[in-house]
């Protein structure tokens, strides 16, 4: 991708950028109400549940897994793009990451966050959740299995959770420190304290890029291990259509299409409410739709490696699920799945439909819709159907269980909101490093001729 | 970071007079305690200033090992105090592909938090009696602060002649 081109100046980007604090456009309000609503629905549902027991859930024999085991796998993946877009695209100097990282990183924390609500939900008892989960021994003085991948999980997410939250909250110091230098009162006090007295000398941005820099080298592997961790969860078990080792690359390219989807479709409306489109320009917007074009056709190449696999492998019990899966009792999540993160992806090969923020927005909320699906045939349809007809079942979501699933929508996009109206929402420090550089008419003079002269 | 005593504050516009005037000055004892102050990390300015690598990444390796050596110590310390038998599988050293897991979380959350750690430490932060000598430093300007210096001494002729867009006295 090449360099952006900026319209914009160095002086103005605190100006552009923080025009967040200033009043929003109405539909912000709007978008804000709305998923208070959709939390309160969740609440309910699950107040309910709570009073009544998981039972009104529609979790039952054999499937004990369902939407929320589901909601926990998407929640998980759309946190991938944020740290993917800040340490990976980081260490590999994309500029256009600039524009959405920091986006995309409060969306990973918002979405660790809601994914880490839902083993709370889905245990039933919650407040006896800390002890099941803690490595702390029971009333048999026996301690955790080490060799579960439950467990893996337990020290995976919570991992994800504090290395992100502190890689954003780092990048938050200087751009908060500005917001600090511009209000006044209590304001500033409050970004005073949030931004921990940071002036910006030479030496503390040194140490800082030190910091950056690493933090980013450390969060990569993180990156890649968190989602590979999260598919072991299944493919360390034997049930058919787990119990495979493509599992870690395939969840892990899902996890950025999903997150990619995600970042752009809360971009897109946020840039219109806060009038952003100088610096979220179309170059970034397609950069974003490029990478979701990639890890589509991984996505799309590991759907038919599985089923070559489960094929070509001779196994019975492989076979007969994913038949199952294609044109079984869950044939119509399957389709869409394949339709939403497969077909409707390939768009994307036309410049046009690229660069049409439309068209990429209805794509991008599509893919979304199928990754939800794809987790939800993934976990159903193994769990449903395996190896003893005696025992198999079926599993439909109840309204509990679908409410509670709008609710962590609403959760998520609350937060992210206040996110956008308190936060600056682009890392201005970063953005004024990749402009243009603020150098005197006689500096750009002795450059030009130093040029001249390496070419003579 | 101390608070600031009483000093000059030279305000550039440009990245180059502020690269040169750091070039000048960094080695004369008299502007010893000098502080240069950026909106963004520029390289140039690092370089200006004559800084190597960063101790941060001493925190960096030293916690991450730590965590490495937790994981692994918390899985196998756990079993042998209680060896729980799963699959015929023998717990403790003869499990350890399944600790990598953790050894390699611990690692990787030790790591981040030793660096966090050691970025904090070095650049004196959080510091609520620093105080903000010129909003225009986290905005677009860069900035020279020389303790002890007046406004009409030499330090503020030299600044100036460096390209300094404003020249003023600053603190208590």
């Amino acid at each position: 991708m090449a360099e952006a081109k900026w319209t914009k100046s160095m002086a103005e980007v605190n100006d552009g950028v923080l025009v967040n604090l200033q009043k929003p456009h109405p539909t912000f309000y709007l978008a804000w109400g709305i998923s208070a609503l959709c939390v309160l629905l969740g609440v309910v549902c699950w107040a309910f549940q709570v009073i009544y027991g998981i039972g009104m859930s529609g979790l039952n024999s054999p499937v004990y897994w369902g939407v929320y085991i589901t909601n926990f796998v998407f929640w998980v993946g759309i946190g991938h793009a944020g740290t993917l877009i800040s340490a990976i695209l980081f260490l590999f100097r994309a500029e256009w990451r600039n524009a959405v990282n920091r986006s995309a990183e409060a969306m990973t924390i918002f979405a660790v966050i809601t994914a880490g609500l839902f083993p709370l939900i889905h245990v039933g008892r919650l407040w006896l959740a800390p002890y099941w989960m803690a490595p702390l021994p029971n009333s048999n003085n026996l301690w955790v299995n080490f060799r579960s991948p439950l467990i893996w999980d337990i020290f995976a997410i919570s991992t994800y959770l504090t290395i992100s939250l502190l890689f954003w909250y780092m990048g938050l110091i200087p751009d908060l420190a500005s917001i600090r230098d511009r209000v006044k009162g209590f304001k500033r006090l409050v970004y005073g304290f949030l931004s921990f007295g940071w002036t910006g000398t030479a030496k503390q941005w040194w140490h800082y890029e030190a910091g950056y820099g690493l933090l980013a080298a450390l969060a990569t592997p993180l990156v890649l291990s968190v989602h590979s961790i999260v598919s072991w969860d299944f493919a360390m078990s034997i049930q058919p259509g787990w119990h495979t080792t493509i599992f870690p690359p395939y969840f892990v390219a899902g996890a950025i299409l999903s997150g990619m989807s995600m970042v752009y479709s809360l971009v897109i409306p946020v840039r219109y409410m806060f009038r952003l489109e100088a610096f979220i320009t179309e170059d970034h917007l397609e950069a974003c739709n490029k990478l979701i074009l990639l890890t589509s056709t991984i996505v799309f190449y590991a759907y038919g490696i599985e089923f070559f696999v489960a094929w070509y492998s001779g196994n019975a019990y492989e076979w007969a699920i994913f038949e199952g899966r294609a044109i079984g009792p869950y044939a119509f999540y399957f389709w869409v799945m394949v339709f939403c993160n497969c077909i409707f992806p390939m768009a994307y090969w036309s410049k046009r439909i690229r660069r049409s923020i439309f068209a990429a927005m209805i794509i991008n909320v599509l893919v979304n819709v199928g990754m939800w699906f794809e987790r939800y045939n993934i976990i159903v349809s193994s769990l449903a159907e395996d190896f003893l007809p005696g025992s198999w079942g079926h599993y439909e979501p109840s309204w509990i269980e679908m409410g509670i699933t709008v609710g962590s929508f609403g959760w998520f996009f609350f937060w992210f909101f206040v996110f956008c109206k308190f936060f600056p929402f682009i890392s201005m420090s970063e953005l004024k490093l990749i402009m243009p550089k603020p150098i005197s008419p006689e500096g750009k003079a002795k450059i030009a001729k130093r040029l001249e002269e390496a070419k003579s | 970071m101390s608070e600031h005593k009483q000093g000059v504050l030279a305000i550039f516009e440009y990245l180059d007079h502020v690269c040169n005037a750091i070039k000048d000055i960094r080695n004369k004892p008299e502007y010893a305690d000098y502080e240069v102050y950026s909106p963004t990390s520029y390289h140039e300015i690092e370089h200006a200033c004559g800084f190597g690598f960063s101790p941060v990444r001493w925190f960096t390796l030293i916690c991450g090992l730590v965590g490495t050596l937790s994981g692994f110590g918390l899985c196998i310390l756990l079993d042998l105090d209680w060896p729980l038998i799963v699959g015929g599988k023998t717990p403790a050293f003869y499990s350890l592909p399944a600790y990598v897991v953790i050894g390699f979380e611990l690692t990787i959350l030790l790591g981040g938090i030793g660096t966090i750690a050691g970025m904090l430490i070095f650049c004196k932060i959080p510091n609520p009696k620093d105080t903000v000598l010129d909003v225009r430093l986290t905005d677009n300007k860069f900035g020279i602060f020389i303790p002890g210096a007046e406004v009409d001494g030499e330090e503020a002729k030299l600044l100036k002649s460096f390209g300094a867009e404003e020249i003023k006295e600053v603190g208590a």
